[in-house]
């Protein structure tokens, strides 16, 4: 554990010392990102000019939901930087020197591609969700920071498993799938209210690909939404989170032998 | 004691056939067809410790796949196979502190930040302690003359000082075998001396274990006392370099320069009954072909005892290139080489049993 | 000379065609983007029954003929460019008998050809489909739109070649570039109708280009804009393609100097 950790440091350090030399570059890409995020943002704020409420929520409940959402996606984004997995690893064959060190390959991988500007957009969304909570005059509980950190650490294991598992499909298929930005575009449905939805989607949405999980859903915890029994779900954050991590990370070890060709 | 030990090794591959269009993709992701293509064919060697062992064949004969499987990348299909004392696949992790690996065309250091960098992050992964990292670090920085490079990100060196550096990260832990994919692959006669002598010095002073493969067979000849040859998935020849040239190689040839004229026929009388031939190569030179059979100094004293003025003689033997060449011309259907090289193997094999 | 631009439609177009398979994925996306938008604008209409001068049904034709009209429309040439220019293969393209600018524009239109007959046409069949779009009848309002479609084509990949130019000038303009993509995508009314802006935002945007892109066309589609109006709608498309070649044009003669004078 302690050597996991060490090497989480020194690989971090790295980063860091990449960026130095092109400082520019790292402050354009939290700008830019933080823009990208903030077109949905936007969309809200100019729809509520012409309607008090979307699907029974308030702006400021939507804007709440919508700074929740960044926060686990910012998480998610640092750690998780493998969309050219296949390009990299599997086409130029760097999978091959993962596979002669000694230490866990997914954990590598990870490592080598982290990116830590991401995690702005996590502030981001932190501090809109901050002036929304007042906004609605929500109390604040020491729990409630506690539910904060479980419920992210819950959506960012949802992602991880989901990402992870469509990641390793690079080692059963080297066809591009674009698969990748499909869901990546299906995941911002996660943003808005979910009972706006028609029931294919909604079901969808809770349990087959569980983004609900990393947006609406934990966030009418902090709201005392109750309809639907929206609150009462919210604490099933982490185990859904811990479900789809483990079956993604099951897919991964399956991908990885057969890349090895222990066969499958 | 044996570093590595192989038998019976074999490599078979699913290979996909991609349909095509998105339902092809779709019918891919659930159901596929194979082709299946057999790599390596039941292989059997083994590598004594301290021995640099050259691993050549053509581009897809199977060297790629069986450093694999001797790494621990790859699961084999069938065989045994143990290396520094491991499984490689079982245990890869604790297995892979023990062995270095370069592949020549790829890098382990990063692009952007200086080596050293890199080196402190391998040392992290490998789990060598510092001050053991540092007597290591000095003695290879010492011998491949890296000093100033050290703190240059890797995009600003050049192809020789970049492999030099990848040398050292794959020594760093100090492993008792080293695998090197295609080690001087584009680079200069220089940087591959240097390379060589590298190689040459760790071998003796650590007493590593090294297999290499390479198309460069001026590395052979530097560095391996032995040579494992492969074609389409088999090995057809093991043994000494210098046994792969005798029995390969179509002799010598002798390049005659004369003073005069010479005239075929009266050479051809002079060295009569010898088994050599003659070929006119131009006005006043003519080329001899001799069997190895055949004694270079018979041979001389014939034609120098004839009495033909003679300017210049030239002795060349056939190199290590024209052979292996020769090798897989005829050995393309693979049977051919597998048959002539046959007796070979034999022979070779009871003289390492000898040795052991 | 005008066959040789003629080709390189036709180059560009079966290069797309060879990478096919990535764009069917493409049009699920877009589906999923417009069913987002769809299930969201009717949620923000509830009760009501008119906004922002849009109807509900309105609405829906007019976000699936607008994300339709961006598969069309939306090129890379920009990332192409800067590249170009970034690893200094741009030298090469002076040597050669042609005009760097109109070859790009030519592969942009091969490109649009592509995403236009493979792309948008099943996409908005199939959106169709899937949701209750309204199409015109009146063969007049097709037309029109079609002839806006080919200018809002040429107005975006106008910008898209002046952002792309910009590479000149800086050293990594790709957070420039991505910050384009967001204004592009907000501005030209793809994700909120102009008249939803607030009014010192829709005044302003009368005077930007980003309108003619997809606000003008769709709203000519969706029945909103008719008659003499549409005619004026279209004149304002020309307009605006005119008054852009002049900022290209001096950028370009910029950069070459550079080029040639500066040594790049």
């Amino acid at each position: 554990m302690m050597f996991y950790w060490s090497l989480c440091v020194e690989y971090m350090k790295n980063y860091a010392k990449t960026r130095l030399t092109y400082r520019a570059d790292f402050w354009i890409e939290v700008l830019s990102d933080i823009l990208f995020q903030g077109l949905n943002l936007i969309f809200i704020l100019i729809v509520f000019q012409h309607t008090p409420s979307l699907g029974g929520w308030s702006e400021a409940e939507v804007v709440f939901v919508y700074g929740f959402f960044m926060i686990p996606y910012g998480v998610f984004g640092t750690f998780f930087n493998l969309w050219s997995f296949s390009e990299r690893y599997i086409v130029k064959g760097e999978m091959d020197r993962i596979l002669t060190r000694p230490a866990y390959n997914l954990y590598q991988i990870v490592l080598e591609n982290i990116d830590p500007p991401s995690i702005f957009g996590s502030i981001f969304g932190a501090v809109i969700m901050i002036i929304s909570w007042s906004q609605l005059g929500l109390p604040f509980e020491a729990l409630d920071a506690l539910m904060l950190v479980v419920f992210t650490v819950g959506a960012v294991m949802i992602y991880a498993g989901l990402y992870t598992a469509l990641t390793a499909i690079s080692f059963y298929s080297d066809a591009p799938t674009g698969i990748l930005p499909l869901m990546w575009n299906i995941q911002n449905y996660g943003r808005y209210p979910i009972n706006i939805y028609n029931k294919t989607i909604r079901f969808l949405l809770t349990w087959l690909l569980p983004f609900a999980f990393v947006g609406v859903i934990p966030a009418s915890y902090f709201l005392d939404r109750h309809e639907e029994g929206l609150t009462t779900l919210a604490l099933f954050t982490p185990v859904v989170g811990i479900v789809v991590l483990v079956i993604g990370i099951t897919i991964w070890n399956h991908g990885v032998k057969r890349y090895r060709g222990a066969g499958s | 004691m044996l570093a590595i030990d192989v038998q019976d090794l074999r490599k078979q591959f699913n290979v996909q056939k991609n349909r095509e269009g998105l339902s092809g993709a779709l019918k891919d992701l659930f159901k596929r067809e194979y082709n299946q293509i057999t790599a390596v064919k039941d292989i059997s060697f083994q590598i004594p410790q301290g021995e640099i062992c050259g691993y050549i064949g053509e581009n897809g004969a199977g060297k790629s796949t069986t450093i694999k499987m001797l790494t621990g990348i790859l699961v084999p299909t069938s065989g045994h196979i143990k290396v520094n004392g491991f499984v490689p696949f079982k245990e890869r992790e604790k297995f892979v502190k023990g062995i270095g690996v370069v592949f020549g065309q790829r890098s382990q250091l990063w692009w952007d930040i200086g080596v050293i960098e890199s080196f402190q992050l391998l040392r992290k992964v490998y789990r060598v302690p510092e001050d053991e990292f540092r007597k290591r670090l000095d003695e290879l920085v010492e011998r491949l003359q890296l000093g100033e490079l050290l703190n240059r990100p890797v995009r600003k060196l050049s192809l020789g000082q970049r492999m030099r550096c990848e040398l050292v990260a794959s020594l760093l832990h100090n492993p008792s075998i080293l695998f090197l994919d295609e080690p001087t692959i584009g680079l200069d006669i220089v940087v591959k001396t240097e390379i060589r002598d590298f190689l040459m010095k760790i071998n003796r002073e650590h007493g590593t274990t090294i297999l290499l493969t390479t198309h460069d067979l001026q590395d052979i000849e530097a560095l391996c006392s032995r040579v494992i040859m492969l074609d389409d998935g088999r090995i057809i020849y093991d043994g000494g370099l210098d046994e792969l040239k005798s029995r390969w190689s179509k002799g010598r040839e002798i390049h005659f320069q004369f003073a005069e004229h010479p005239q075929l026929d009266n050479l051809r009388v002079l060295t009569d009954g010898l088994g050599v031939s003659w070929s006119q190569d131009n006005e006043l030179t003519a080329t001899m072909f001799l069997p190895h059979a055949v004694n270079v100094s018979d041979a001389l004293a014939r034609v120098v005892g004839g009495g033909a003025g003679i300017r210049d003689i030239k002795i060349v033997e056939t190199n290590t290139d024209e052979i292996v060449r020769e090798i897989y011309q005829s050995g393309s259907a693979s049977s051919e080489a597998t048959k002539k090289l046959g007796n070979v193997v034999a022979l070779d094999k009871e003289a390492h049993q000898g040795n052991e | 000379m005008n066959s040789a631009y003629l080709d390189l439609i036709r180059i560009r177009f079966l290069m797309m065609l060879a990478y096919r398979v990535n764009y069917y994925s493409g049009i699920i996306i877009y589906a999923i983007n417009i069913g987002a938008y769809y299930f969201l604008w009717e949620a923000i209409f509830g009760e009501q029954t008119v906004m922002g001068g849009f109807t509900l049904a309105q609405m829906t034709t007019y976000v699936a003929v607008s994300w339709m009209a961006r598969a069309f429309y939306f090129n890379n040439l920009d990332r192409e460019i800067a590249s170009e220019i970034r690893d200094g293969s741009v030298a090469i393209q002076f040597i050669r008998p042609y005009s760097y600018l109109l070859v790009k524009m030519m592969q942009g239109f091969g490109e649009g050809i592509f995403r236009l007959l493979l792309f948008m046409v099943p996409g908005l069949i199939i959106v169709c489909l899937l949701f209750p779009v309204t199409l015109p009848t009146e063969p007049g309002v097709w037309v029109l739109y079609f002839v806006m479609l080919v200018f809002s084509f040429l107005i975006n990949s106008q910008i898209n070649i002046l952002t792309g130019l910009f590479a000149f000038f800086v050293e990594n303009n790709e957070g420039m570039l991505r910050m384009k993509r967001v204004l592009v995508d907000l501005f030209s009314g793809v994700v909120v109708p102009i008249s939803f802006f607030p009014g010192w935002l829709a005044v302003t945007m009368k005077w930007l280009p980003f309108q003619a892109i997809t606000y003008l066309p769709s709203s000519v589609f969706t029945g909103r804009t008719a008659g003499d109006e549409a005619l004026r709608v279209l004149g304002v498309q020309v307009i605006w393609f005119l008054v852009l070649i002049i900022p290209i044009l001096l950028v370009w003669r910029q950069a070459r100097y550079r080029l040639f004078v500066q040594g790049g």
